[in-house]
């Protein structure tokens, strides 16, 4: 089309490259750092679909003096109440423990496996399982547990193996009778249960029943004890990452149970991708004005030829077509390139962090460098339709 | 404001470059005067050099909007007309030869009158071809026009001009750097096919002017 080679003259190839190198740099780092932070996250993130997000299992620090002293360590009522005012707590709810025996069997292949057992339970607002599938009526004969994932672990690479017992799945736990023999103390009173497992837990290193049953339980088999004193609580917080929590709970004498590690990476982790987002969106936001700059540098020195073509008539739009197909295909073509070259890479480690339980989705990034683009190449027609318009008024 | 369908008339009332604002202006017929063009008619709009006459096309072409008093088309006042709307009007209702011919000097002949033809469509080739020789610069179709000579490139710009639907064509000293005979060949032509569209022209000249039957002169 003449109007095509009329408009692209004095484009220069150099300036071209340029913005699609500045504009690939860019588009490649936030793309590979919002594709990594995909990939990694899932290796710290051990989010419990049950329980709700952003919670702390606390206790106290048990010392010798416990031990010798033989006073368990337990919260005080002060305690609690000072750790329910502190700003960075939404909820504290207290862990309670059975007040009889239990013991728990389960059948595999035809062989039994036995052992004695205990429960815990927390307010069941704390739990997100559907309601009909965790709770209980007072007298039912099913329960529904939650179990810590160790107890899987333990079974399937300690007990089985040398048992010479099938290793087993989550799911195919989960769908095993779990027998349980509750009996008070004194031996007087007994009941035969099945527990049905809902769920496995990475962080709640206890076997969880519903508070109705333990109430009910506890009532039943018990033997009329005061309950003991509260050894765990569970924390909602407003942010994990909150710098007031750990001085707090070490100057109480309190420590949170689980791997606080996995936490730590994880806000590295978050850290760290703020960091290279910052740092590519900024090269991106600089490419973007070098591509404003060539393509204003490119109809200035073509300004007479656009006054020209608006003279005979042609529509603002049609002038300003090639710049913006120009437009179009540089940002297509850096999107492109990075894309490629993001996932060229990442085919050289993904096998290797799904090795370590890795690898998530690859949306999340590709979008991330699609809007980047399309806001690039949108923000740039629009400056060239400005411009166009302004040529139109040269002589005014 | 109202889409143009048709400019029957071009009138001025007190028109005046702002250039001019404090200089007395003698004896004008066009500045701080009324005027009106109509369809059909055939104007030379004489003037000095420095008179403002490329002013005036500009201003009709609306290319400059520097001026005192009005100027409309039939009732409008061209002030109100949008961007866009000037865009069709300069398609389809207004033909226009700048002084400066404003040809791409890179491009052939034939494709500079490509370019306006292939705009506004219903030109055929064929007239394009009959245009180019009857001002005998049909050899010089595919020669870039920034190698011919004035002369050739003023006549490349007479057939582009005319390579497009108009009520009105204002011509620009469109036969300054041509000779007796091809400046009555482009007289007729631009008559023949001004007269077949119904149209008005409006032509300038400081000397040498076009040589168009039933003329209306008029002094700036």
């Amino acid at each position: 089309m003449i109007i095509n080679r009329l408009l692209r003259k004095n484009m220069s190839p150099a300036r071209i490259a340029g913005f699609v190198l500045s504009n690939f740099i860019g588009l490649a780092i936030v793309v590979a750092g919002v594709q990594f932070f995909c990939d990694v996250r899932s290796i710290y993130a051990d989010d419990d679909s049950f329980i709700r997000k952003d919670y702390l299992v606390v206790n106290k620090k048990v010392s010798s003096a416990n031990t010798v002293g033989g006073d368990a360590a337990v919260f005080s009522e002060d305690e609690i109440a000072d750790l329910s005012s502190q700003p960075w707590v939404r909820e504290v709810g207290r862990f309670r423990s059975v007040d009889y025996r239990v013991t728990a069997s389960v059948e595999a292949g035809g062989r039994g496996m036995s052992t004695y057992m205990f429960f815990e339970s927390i307010p069941s607002r704390f739990i997100d399982v559907a309601g009909s599938r965790w709770g209980y009526r007072p007298g039912s004969a099913e329960v529904p547990v939650i179990i810590s994932k160790d107890y899987l672990t333990l079974y399937n690479f300690g007990f089985a193996s040398s048992a010479g017992l099938p290793q087993l799945s989550e799911s195919l736990m989960g769908g095993m009778p779990l027998r349980l023999r509750i009996s008070s103390d004194d031996g007087s009173r007994s009941g035969e249960f099945s527990g049905r497992i809902v769920g496995f837990s990475n962080r709640l290193n206890t076997i969880l029943v519903p508070e109705e049953f333990m109430e009910w339980s506890n009532k039943e088999f018990g033997g009329g004890n005061q309950e003991p004193g509260t050894s765990r609580l569970i924390v909602d917080v407003s942010s994990p990452g909150d710098v007031a929590i750990a001085p707090y709970l070490e100057s109480r004498g309190m420590e949170v149970a689980g791997d606080k590690r996995a936490s730590q990476a994880s806000f590295l982790l978050n850290v760290a991708t703020g960091v290279i987002l910052g740092v590519g969106i900024v090269i991106t936001i600089l490419s973007f004005f070098i591509l404003m700059l060539s393509v204003s540098i490119l109809m200035e020195r073509n300004r007479e030829k656009i006054h020209t073509l608006l003279m005979l008539g042609y529509p603002l739009s049609e002038v300003g077509s090639p710049y913006r197909r120009m437009i179009a295909l540089t940002c297509v073509l850096a999107l492109t390139l990075s894309l490629g070259a993001v996932y060229g890479f990442r085919l050289t480690y993904i096998g290797q962090l799904e090795g370590l339980g890795g690898g998530g989705s690859v949306w999340p990034a590709i979008s991330a460098g699609a809007v980047l683009a399309i806001l690039t190449s949108v923000f740039n027609m629009v400056a060239v339709d400005r411009r166009i318009c302004g040529s139109w008024r040269l002589r005014r | 404001m109202e889409r143009i369908e048709r400019i029957e008339s071009i009138r001025l009332s007190g028109m005046l470059p702002k250039v001019f604002e404090n200089e007395p202006v003698a004896d004008s017929g066009v500045w701080r005067s009324d005027v009106e063009f109509r369809r059909g008619e055939h104007w030379l709009v004489e003037a000095a050099s420095g008179g403002g006459k490329s002013s005036l096309c500009a201003y009709i072409y609306g290319t400059r909007e520097d001026f005192l008093g009005s100027l409309r088309f039939n009732d409008v006042d061209v002030r109100d007309i949008p961007v866009a709307e000037w865009q069709r009007i300069r398609r389809s209702h207004i033909a226009y030869l700048p002084q400066e011919l404003a040809l791409f000097p890179e491009l052939t002949a034939l494709e500079n009158i490509r370019l306006k033809a292939s705009l506004t469509g219903g030109v055929p080739d064929s007239r394009i071809d009959g245009w180019m020789k009857e001002l005998g610069i049909d050899s010089r179709a595919d020669y870039p026009v920034g190698r011919m000579s004035i002369g050739q490139q003023q006549r490349v710009a007479i057939i582009r001009s005319l390579c497009q639907p108009f009520d009105f064509i204002i011509l620009d000293e469109p036969v300054s750097h041509l000779d007796p005979d091809n400046n009555r060949i482009a007289a007729r032509m631009i008559q023949r096919e001004a007269e077949r569209q119904g149209a008005g022209i409006i032509t300038t000249s400081v000397g040498n002017r076009l040589l168009l039957d039933n003329l209306k002169t008029i002094r700036l």
